[in-house]
């Protein structure tokens, strides 16, 4: 019985055994790093010898760090509101369209995904140096937002598909302009998917090292290309105290998220 | 409905239908084709037309030991992350929903945490006088620390916890779907648990392994950030070559060749994935 978990016996310890062995395998760097924040060794011994906040202080006393943080939310913010305005368009034509080549459109969509970032990276860079877009916000924001769209694409366009598109079509039998349909119908109904769009694209460009090591200048630094300069030259405790502020981030955006969707879904 | 509003409303369907795809298709156009194609120019006519770039990279014993280096570590990655990813996914399959929601939980909050973070993690892990090898000499099984960092065993290590979640989620749907009723089947038969994992489970589950392992193989390839990170200077991986090739060097026409080596290489297993599991499964059910 492989597949009834109350009648596996001993395959079911085994295999739950390794199953908790892995969790805490993929949590150990994430409880680590908060922990190392904490310590007070320059050198990063573990268990550190004593428990301090100057990491912290370290951190907020030099102000690189939170204009890297400014900047990389403000692409971020603008790229996650681009892919999904556009993704969202793109969605629509993608699910009901009825055209020749709707396929190979939507391969092509989606291949930025697919394509190793350092190709786009190299790629993106020559042509913004010829443009004169290279370490500038708006480079910067159209980079990421080639980057962002597939994420935006597959979770609007998974939720499209499993609306019932009669909904929209009653609705404009009874009077709505197919706009006003769009609108306060459909929208509406498939939030949860433009809602994972936004996390995922605004993930995508805030976590985005690649690209913005080339297209980085002296003075415009994402958060990741500064946490990358840091750790080149040393491993230094204030990158540890950093990242368990991104950390921090991320859960409160998971809980966020969990949240949204219970909400949604009753 | 009745055969008039059915017509009216399939008038009312028509509009909007490409129109949507213009935005997406200027911006991809000319922000990604556009300089891809570029890049693929230059790699010919730089610094003279012809194929030159290409022949040095492939005539050279050094690129190949880059070329032979990066598919042993993507070959490496997958096939252990395949192994660990396998009982994962197959617990979360059958597991209680509660359990299997704090799993889930762990598996999105390593996935969602700042690429970089965990890599400084695990450099910080691997060093020399890192808690691992600490831990490991403190039990008496090794008595000089083991070089983790810099080798093949930290990209490996690196590499495959970033990849576990991008084989494990998918797994887990390709397992939900096996009807437990087969199983049962053959338990009725009289087949053994290693027969029935061998001869039923296994089989079954075999699409899922095979889109997965070459979607976790095709990212590793192109991987940057990691194996930069956690890599030697001896065993350097192609990316990093490329970005070397440009950032450091300024060899633009030997570094876009590399890169287009990449791509082809990228795109041909790319395709091969779409014809193994089909448009939908390949990106994730669009």
């Amino acid at each position: 019985m492989l597949l009834d978990y109350d009648r596996m016996g001993w395959l079911k310890v085994a295999l739950l055994g390794f199953t908790a062995l892995v969790a805490a395998f993929l949590l150990l760097p994430v409880i680590f790093i908060v922990l190392l924040s904490f310590g007070s060794s320059r050198w990063l011994a573990f268990p550190p010898p004593g428990w301090t906040l100057k990491w912290y202080q370290e951190l907020f006393a030099d102000p690189s760090w939170l204009e890297a943080a400014l900047t990389s939310a403000r692409i971020a913010t603008m790229t996650a509101l681009l892919a999904v305005v556009v993704g969202l368009l793109a969605s629509f034509a993608l699910v009901r369209g009825q055209f020749r080549g709707r396929e190979i459109l939507r391969g092509l969509l989606l291949t930025p995904m697919v394509l190793p970032v350092v190709v786009f990276a190299i790629a993106i860079y020559a042509f913004f140096l010829r443009l004169g877009l290279g370490g500038t916000t708006i480079g910067f924001i159209i980079a990421h937002t080639v980057l962002a769209l597939p994420f935006a694409i597959i979770p609007i366009a998974t939720a499209l598909e499993g609306f019932d598109k009669s909904i929209e079509d009653a609705a404009i039998v009874c009077g709505a302009s197919p706009l006003e349909a769009k609108l306060r119908i459909t929208l509406p109904s498939i939030r949860i998917g433009i809602f994972s769009a936004a996390i995922f694209s605004f993930l995508a460009s805030w976590d985005e090292v690649v690209v913005a090591i080339f297209m980085a200048s002296p003075t415009l630094q994402t958060l990741p290309v500064k946490i990358w300069g840091s750790l080149r030259a040393d491993l230094s405790p204030v990158i540890a105290a950093a990242s368990s502020l991104l950390v921090g981030l991320t859960l409160a955006l998971m809980i966020v998220t969990a949240l949204l969707r219970r909400r949604f879904q009753t | 409905m009745s055969v008039e509003t059915q017509q009216s409303v399939a008038t009312l369907r028509m509009p909007g239908g490409l129109g949507g795809l213009l935005p997406a298709l200027i911006l991809i156009g000319l922000f990604f084709v556009v300089p891809v194609l570029a890049l693929l120019l230059r790699s010919v006519t730089d610094p003279a037309p012809g194929f030159q770039n290409y022949a040095a990279l492939l005539g050279d014993g050094t690129y190949a030991r880059v070329f032979f280096n990066t598919f042993l570590v993507a070959a490496v990655v997958t096939s252990v992350t395949v192994l660990v990813a396998f009982p994962v996914a197959w617990m979360l399959a059958i597991m209680p929903p509660a359990l299997a929601s704090i799993v889930f939980g762990v598996i999105v909050l390593s996935m969602w945490t700042n690429l970089l973070t965990r890599t400084y993690a695990w450099m910080v892990l691997l060093q020399r006088t890192g808690v691992i090898n600490r831990a490991l000499m403190a039990t008496g099984l090794i008595d000089q620390p083991l070089p983790l960092i810099n080798n093949l065993t930290g990209v490996t290590i690196g590499m495959v916890y970033i990849m576990l979640p991008f084989m494990i989620l998918p797994l887990v749907g390709t397992l939900r779907a096996i009807d437990p009723m087969t199983l049962r089947a053959a338990a009725l038969c009289g087949a053994s648990p290693f027969q029935a994992f061998r001869r039923i489970l296994l089989p079954l589950s075999l699409p899922g392994v095979a889109a997965g392992g070459l979607m976790v193989f095709v990212m590793s390839l192109g991987y940057f950030v990691t194996p930069a990170l956690l890599g030697g200077t001896s065993n350097m991986m192609l990316a990093e070559m490329i970005a070397q090739m440009i950032q450091s060097l300024l060899n633009w026409g030997l570094g876009s060749a590399a890169a287009f080596i990449l791509l082809v290489v990228t795109m041909a297993l790319y395709a091969l994935q779409l014809r193994l599991v089909g448009v939908r499964r390949a990106t994730g059910g669009v």
